[in-house]
């Protein structure tokens, strides 16, 4: 159980994380998603005593982490990881920490077959590759078999059988009641293995919140519409709350009005509509949604060509009612003649 | 509020029960320091390096007294080897009895920097973090690797010197001269150089520590310990005597005067050093201990 109130962090001028409080629950994997440079980390480092908050508290297991008399026993945490002198041996290194809690050195030897690591338990952790580097702070968090999880983007660097790897632990760990606290910036990832999410945007959590609710919450009801007459029939649907987007030729897409209105709309003005699609939203578009505004770091492309599909302008919903998107073809031809 | 209170209670786990202490610390310190080559290599490098330099220092005196008995003084006659020793100026370092502390200046390089690195490297790598994720008092961290560098210090400089002396010894002997374990100022030395040398490790740990940064560490402990003596040296040059008494108050000149035995006017006597360099130890200790609770990491 984690529990932060007020929490604020202020690094000169900057605000990395403004006053965010929320509760990470025993038995469930909690999610914890934003843009780069959100305030995940630091959130993350201030649960583990390393950063000092500028104000506010945290607790886990009901208690302030340097207060615990067997921190490790308590948190297991991958806050970054290259939290390992470059020249000492993987085994080394976890011998070494499993040495400040007496752990038996058998149990070293358990988190290094659980994490795969037995082939190059004794080589210098310098030399791994980032997936390598991953498990060995997974391997890292697991040794004292702590009560909570926390695992700052544990997937970075990892193959696919090592993403399932971690999702199937986080999943099994929080099946045994332990509380599991997971940050990442793929939306993919952690709709596959959160139960619950904590989205935060420029230092302000903007959702807590189970992943259901966050789709269901963020999205309004589209529909796929094809038609030879994309003009006309984007002005007669034109009206109250309704938002007509067009990406593609020959295709809009609908929403704050139902399928049936939409036909019966095309039907009265002889409008040909060969295709008609209700569409739920991804949670990828959902969070897209959310953090619009809260993204620290746009992408630069997304300057110069203005209305160039992007992840952030790409999100559904964003174009006025009736406006007409530029085609995917156009963006590249505008491109080109740029160069 | 029950879900609070009862997750006040430590939630037991199946790798053990046991929390964390300063005896643990200290064992994972001891771990660390040990499962380094490059730290492996450098101690073994250093206590040759000692024995070595050592050697030759021993060989420069013992051709600087032949040199002194085998040429005629202004007098006319030869000195005897007993004279030739005796006229070395007292609380310069030169003594015989000063012998096992002659590859000190060596112990002090390699190991000084050893001790920046100890912590530094630990700064560079992000380890710092998994260090204090298990030890979060930080405080106890900090004691331990200066436990640990006390006791490697203190151990090889003690070694070192043992064989220097032991080896050097007979060239001596060898002239006539008195010179074994039982000569006055002998175990002194060998025992405070010991001392000198774990001073300078705390002192290195301490930068270290306050600058995060090996190489930035380093360059300050050598500024310190070397060129700020050769500097004072040169304030030998100012008129007026007061600035000819200057220099000795450096660490690395108070440091020094602690190894030698014996009053002699105008400088400090041995213990009067000794404090000098433990205030400086002290100085560097107390704000990298105050910087290591503090600071974001």
């Amino acid at each position: 159980m984690i529990e932060a109130q007020g929490l604020r962090k202020v690094y000169g001028e900057k605000t990395a994380v403004d006053g965010v409080s929320f509760t990470v629950q025993p038995g469930k994997v909690t999610g914890f998603l934003g843009p780069n440079g959100a305030g995940k980390s630091t959130t993350m480092r201030m649960i583990m005593g390393l950063d000092r908050p500028t104000a506010g508290s945290v607790t886990v297991n009901g208690l302030p982490y340097a207060k615990h008399k067997a921190p490790l026993h308590q948190v297991g945490a991958l806050l970054d990881a290259k939290a390992v002198h470059t020249s000492r041996s993987a085994y080394n290194h976890l011998r070494a920490m499993a040495a400040t809690h007496g752990i038996p050195k058998k149990r070293i030897d358990e988190v290094i077959d659980m994490t795969g690591l037995s082939a190059v338990a004794r080589k210098k952790a310098g030399g791994f590759s980032l997936g390598m580097g991953q498990r060995l702070g997974i391997a890292n968090a697991l040794l004292g078999d702590p009560q909570t999880l926390i695992l700052d983007e544990p997937v970075n660097g990892l193959d696919p059988e090592g993403v399932l790897w971690v999702r199937n632990l986080a999943r099994y760990l929080a099946r045994e009641g332990k509380t599991v606290f997971i940050s990442s910036h793929l939306m993919s990832e952690m709709a596959q293995t959160a139960d619950q999410l904590i989205v935060i945007g420029r230092g302000r959590i903007i959702a807590d919140t189970t992943v259901d609710a966050l789709i269901e919450s963020q999205t309004r009801k589209r529909t796929l519409v094809r038609t030879p007459d994309t003009s006309r029939l984007g002005v007669l649907l034109a009206g109250e709350g309704v938002r007509v987007d067009q990406n593609e030729p020959e295709t809009l897409e609908v929403s704050g009005i139902d399928p049936r209105r939409i036909a019966e709309l095309a039907l009265e003005n002889r409008v040909l509509v060969y295709e008609l699609t209700p569409l739920t939203s991804s949670l990828e578009e959902a969070y897209f949604q959310l953090t619009r505004d809260e993204v620290e770091y746009h992408s630069h492309l997304e300057s110069h060509t203005g209305q160039a599909p992007g992840p952030v302008n790409g999100a559904p919903g964003s174009g006025a009612p009736g406006t007409r998107r530029m085609s995917d073809a156009e963006a590249a031809a505008m491109e080109g003649s740029q160069r | 509020m029950s879900t609070a209170i009862a997750s006040r209670t430590p939630v037991p786990s199946t790798s053990g029960a046991h929390g964390v202490n300063f005896f643990r610390v200290l064992d994972s310190e001891f771990i660390k320091f040990r499962t380094l080559l490059s730290t492996k290599i450098l101690v073994l490098g250093t206590f040759v390096a000692i024995v070595g330099v050592a050697m030759l220092a021993a060989l420069a005196r013992w051709s600087i007294i032949n040199q002194m008995t085998s040429t005629e003084g202004p007098g006319g006659q030869k000195m005897t080897p007993q004279q030739a020793a005796e006229s070395i100026p007292p609380g310069q370092g030169f003594e015989l009895y000063n012998l096992p502390n002659a590859g000190l200046n060596i112990g002090i390089l390699v190991l000084g920097s050893l001790a920046v690195l100890f912590i530094a490297s630990e700064f560079a790598t992000g380890m710092i973090r998994s260090t204090f994720n298990a030890a979060p008092d930080r405080l106890s961290t900090f004691v331990a690797k200066a436990v640990v560098l006390v006791v490697v210090s203190y151990v090889l400089s003690i070694a070192g010197g043992a064989l220097s002396f032991l080896l050097a010894a007979p060239m001596f002997t060898g002239m006539g001269l008195d010179l074994d374990w039982g000569t006055d100022g002998v175990l002194y030395s060998l025992l405070t150089g010991g001392l000198y040398v774990s001073g300078v490790a705390l002192i290195g740990l301490s930068l270290g520590t306050l600058l995060k940064n090996s190489a930035g560490g380093i360059t300050i402990l050598v500024a310190i310990m070397f060129v700020l003596p050769f500097a004072g040296s040169f304030l030998a040059f100012v008129p007026g005597d007061f600035w000819k008494y200057v220099p000795q108050y450096l660490p690395s000149e108070a440091g020094g005067r602690f190894l030698s035995i014996g009053h002699a006017d105008g400088i400090l006597d041995p213990w009067q050093g000794g404090l000098i360099f433990l205030g400086y130890v002290i100085l560097f200790m107390f704000p990298a201990l105050f910087a290591l609770k503090k600071r974001d990491v």
